[in-house]
C-alpha cells in the first residue's frame, strides 16, 4: 500500500533528482520489498516504513539543502546499444513541466473556471447572459401541431410569437363560453407560435425595431407603401429575402397566366381554409377568379407586382389590413416558412438595442407617469424590461400610454401590460380560431406584485396608425372604463394571422383568428376604436396631461 | 596526490564507503547498498536516499560516472556507476589520512597504556 506513496514521494523530489534517481529508487523499493534481507548480510529486511520515511527525509534534503541541484541536471551518459543487440530509442529533450508550474496553472485554470461560471450566474457581462428561454424558441416539439405549418401573426412586426392554449368552441359562435380558463396558458407560453412563423417577418420586425426614437413607424410605412397596405404596416415585407435559407436561389421572376392561375388558386385553397369569414373568404375568392377572368392580372408579369395586385385585389373586399400575399424573390425550400434561428436571434438582437421598442418612460409635472412604447413585443424576451419600465413609474398618481405609433404584437403582451391597472385577473379578450375551431380566452395577470397603478387614472394616446394589438389595448381598456382614450380613431386592424405558403416564392397570411370582447361581443375591425376624447394625434398629449391634472384635481 | 583530491577531505562516513563499494566493480545503486552492508558487516545502513543523494554529489565532482549500459537481463530501472580516476585518487587520498589517522591513534593508544611499577 506504501507503494503509491512512495512513489508520490518520489515524484515531489526536485525534477533534475527525479529524472536521474527516482527510477531506481523505486526499484529498490520493490526489490527490498521483494526478497528478505539484503542479501543475506544479517542487515535485516527494510520494511517498506523504513524505505518510506527515507524517501521523505531524502525529499527534505533535496528541497532545502540542494538549491544547487534544484534544476541543474547532472550529465547524463550517452546511451549505448543495448547489450542483446536491440538498439534503444530515446527521445530527445522531453518537455516536462515544473511541478511548481504545473500547481501554478491548476490554481489559475481553477480561479479562472470560477471566474467564468460567476459570471454566467450573475451576468453582469451582458455578452455572457445566458437566455435559455431563446434555446426553447427553436425547440420542434414546442409547436402546437396546428402551428406547424404556419404563424398566427397580429398587426406588429414584433408579433412573430403568440401562445396559444385552445379551448373547445363553437366554431361560429362569436363569443363561446369558456371554462374558467385564465390568461397564464396564453402569457406564459407567448413564444410557441415563433417557430414556424413567416420567414420575411422578422425582416420587418427588423425594419419596426430599428429606430427607437426617430419615428419608428416611418419605415414601417414605407413597407406598406411598397406593398399597397396602407395600413398593414407590420405583417410583412414582400421582398423581403428568406435569411437563413442555404439552399435559397434567387429566380427570375417573370411570370406567366398558368403561375399566376397557380397562386390564385393557392391563395383561395386557404382563404377558404383559414380565413376567420368563410363567407368573407368566398366572396375574396370570387373576385379573385373575376379579376384574373377579366385579364386584370395579365400586366402583372413580376413577383413582386402580382403579390401586390392580389393584396389589393383582396382588400378591397375585405377590408382586412392583415389579409395580404407575399412575394420573395428567393426560393425557399418546403416547409421553412417558420422563422430561421438566424431570423429569430436577429429579432432577438433588435429587441434588446431598441429597449424592447419601449422608447420613452418619464414623470411629467403633476407626478403624471408617462410611458411611449412603440409595439406590444414576445413577452418571453420583454417582460423584464416591460417590468422595469413600468416600475419606474410606480409611484405615478396617473398613467399615459402612448400608442400612437404602436404597431400591436403580442396578444401575451398587451395582457401583461394591461395587467398593472387591475388589482385581479380581469378577462380581456377571447380569441376565435376559425380553422381550429377553438377559442383562447385572454386575461391580465394581475395583481402585479408592488404594482401601486392598478387604481391611478389611465389614459391611452391613439392616433390612426395605432393598430392590431395595440388597438385591443385601447379597447379593452375602454370598454372596461379603466382608460380614457384620447386622440384619433384606430387604424381597424383586428385579425391575427398566420402565414401559409403557396409555392417557392409566394406566401399568404390569411387571418385566421378574431379578438371577440366579452363586453362588446365584436371586435374593431374595419371600424377602429373610437376615442373617449377626439383630438389630433399630435394634440393627444397635452390634453390627456390637461385632463389628467383636472382629474387629479378633483380627486 | 593532486591538490584536489585532499580539497574534500576528510571524507564523509556515506562517500567513502560509496567509493569504496565502487573501488572493485561497476555497480548499481542496490548493489552500492549491499556492499556497503558487506563491508561494515551490516554496522552501516545507507537509504536509497542518502545513497543517490551522495551519488549526485559525487557525480556532479566527477568522481563517479553513469555507465550508458546495462545487462540485458537487468531491471531496466536500473542504472550502474563507475569510479573515475578522480574518485579513485580522492579514495586513495582519503584512505592514506585515515592511515594515518589510524597508525596516530594507535601510537598514542600504546602511549596510553598503563604501566606496572
Amino acid at each position: 500500500m506504501l507503494r503509491p506513496l512512495y512513489r508520490c514521494v518520489l515524484r515531489l523530489h526536485p525534477p533534475a533528482f527525479r529524472e536521474r534517481f527516482a527510477d531506481e529508487m523505486l526499484s529498490i523499493f520493490d526489490h527490498c520489498l521483494g526478497r528478505p534481507g539484503l542479501g543475506g548480510l544479517g542487515l535485516g529486511r527494510p520494511t517498506a516504513l523504513s524505505l518510506f520515511a527515507d524517501g521523505l527525509l531524502s525529499l527534505a534534503r533535496q528541497w532545502t539543502l540542494r538549491p544547487e541541484f534544484l534544476h541543474d541536471v547532472a550529465p547524463a551518459p550517452a546511451h549505448q546499444p543495448a547489450m542483446d543487440g536491440i538498439p534503444l530509442f530515446l527521445s530527445l529533450n522531453p518537455f516536462r513541466p515544473r511541478a511548481a508550474a504545473v500547481i501554478h496553472g491548476l490554481l489559475l485554470s481553477v480561479a479562472v473556471f470560477s471566474l467564468t461560471c460567476f459570471a454566467i450566474k450573475y451576468s453582469w457581462i451582458q455578452v455572457l447572459h445566458v437566455r435559455i428561454p431563446e434555446v426553447q424558441f427553436e425547440r420542434p416539439q414546442w409547436i402546437p401541431p396546428t402551428a406547424r405549418q404556419s404563424d398566427p401573426q397580429r398587426g406588429s412586426p414584433a408579433s412573430v410569437a403568440q401562445g396559444r392554449a385552445p379551448i373547445p368552441a363553437r366554431p361560429e359562435s362569436p363569443a363561446a363560453p369558456s371554462p374558467a380558463s385564465t390568461a397564464p396558458p396564453r402569457a406564459l407560453r407567448p413564444s410557441s407560435g415563433a417557430l414556424p412563423g413567416a420567414s420575411p417577418r422578422p425582416i420587418a420586425a427588423q425594419k419596426h425595431a430599428t429606430p427607437a426614437s426617430a419615428a419608428p413607424d416611418s419605415k414601417l410605412r414605407k413597407v406598406t407603401k411598397t406593398s399597397h397596405a396602407p395600413k398593414a404596416q407590420g405583417t410583412t415585407d414582400p421582398v423581403a429575402p428568406v435569411a437563413g435559407v442555404p439552399s435559397a436561389i434567387a429566380e427570375d421572376s417573370k411570370l406567366d397566366a398558368t403561375t399566376r392561375h397557380r397562386v390564385i388558386d393557392g391563395a383561395v385553397a386557404n382563404l377558404e381554409k383559414y380565413y376567420v369569414y368563410p363567407n368573407v373568404a368566398e366572396k375574396i375568392a370570387n373576385a379573385l377568379r373575376a379579376h384574373e377572368n377579366n385579364g386584370d392580372d395579365s400586366g402583372a408579369s413580376d413577383g413582386e407586382t402580382f403579390a401586390k395586385l392580389l393584396t389589393a385585389q383582396m382588400q378591397d373586399v375585405s377590408h382586412d389590413q392583415h389579409l395580404k400575399v407575399a412575394y420573395n424573390a428567393i426560393k425557399s425550400s418546403e416547409g421553412v416558412l417558420g422563422s430561421t434561428p438566424e431570423e429569430l436571434a436577429r429579432y432577438r438582437k433588435d429587441m434588446r438595442r431598441t429597449n424592447c421598442t419601449f422608447e420613452k418612460g418619464a414623470i411629467l409635472p403633476h407626478n403624471i407617469g408617462y410611458l411611449k412604447f412603440n409595439s406590444f413585443p414576445d413577452p418571453s424576451l420583454c417582460q423584464p424590461t416591460a417590468a422595469a419600465e413600468m416600475a419606474s413609474l410606480n409611484q405615478a398618481d396617473a398613467i399615459i400610454f402612448d400608442l400612437r405609433d404602436n404597431q400591436g404584437g403580442s396578444p401575451s403582451m398587451v395582457a401583461l401590460m394591461a395587467s398593472y391597472l387591475f388589482e385581479h385577473p380581469t378577462h380581456l379578450d377571447d380569441l376565435y380560431n376559425r380553422s381550429e375551431g377553438s377559442t383562447l380566452q385572454s386575461w391580465t395577470l394581475s395583481p402585479v406584485t408592488g404594482n401601486k397603478l392598478a387604481n391611478k387614472p389611465a389614459y391611452v394616446l391613439t392616433s390612426a396608425s395605432t393598430f392590431s394589438g395595440a388597438e385591443e389595448f385601447g379597447y379593452d381598456l375602454k370598454l372596461l372604463k379603466r382608460a380614457t382614450l384620447v386622440g384619433e380613431t384606430t387604424a381597424g386592424a383586428a385579425h391575427m394571422v398566420r402565414r401559409h405558403r403557396i409555392d417557392d416564392h409566394f406566401s399568404i397570411g390569411v387571418p385566421d383568428t378574431r379578438p371577440i370582447n366579452p363586453i362588446s361581443r365584436t371586435d374593431w375591425e374595419g371600424t377602429g376604436v373610437e376615442p373617449d376624447v377626439k383630438v389630433d394625434a399630435g394634440d393627444a398629449l397635452e390634453t390627456a396631461k390637461k385632463l389628467a391634472a383636472k382629474d387629479l384635481q378633483q380627486e | 596526490m593532486k591538490d584536489g583530491d585532499t580539497t574534500f577531505l576528510p571524507l564523509s562516513p556515506a562517500t567513502l564507503h560509496i567509493l569504496l563499494s565502487l573501488a572493485g566493480d561497476d555497480l548499481h545503486g542496490y548493489a552500492i547498498m549491499q556492499e556497503i552492508a558487506r563491508q561494515s558487516d551490516g554496522k552501516y545502513k545507507l537509504g536509497p536516499g542518502t545513497l543517490y543523494d551522495n551519488l549526485q554529489k559525487l557525480i556532479q565532482r566527477q568522481w563517479v560516472q553513469e555507465l550508458g549500459h546495462r545487462p540485458a537481463d537487468d531491471d531496466p530501472r536500473r542504472r550502474y556507476y563507475r569510479l573515475t580516476a578522480a574518485g579513485r585518487g580522492v579514495l586513495a587520498a582519503e584512505t592514506s589520512r585515515l592511515g594515518e589517522v589510524v597508525r596516530e591513534a594507535r601510537s598514542r593508544l600504546q602511549m596510553a597504556k598503563p604501566r606496572r611499577a
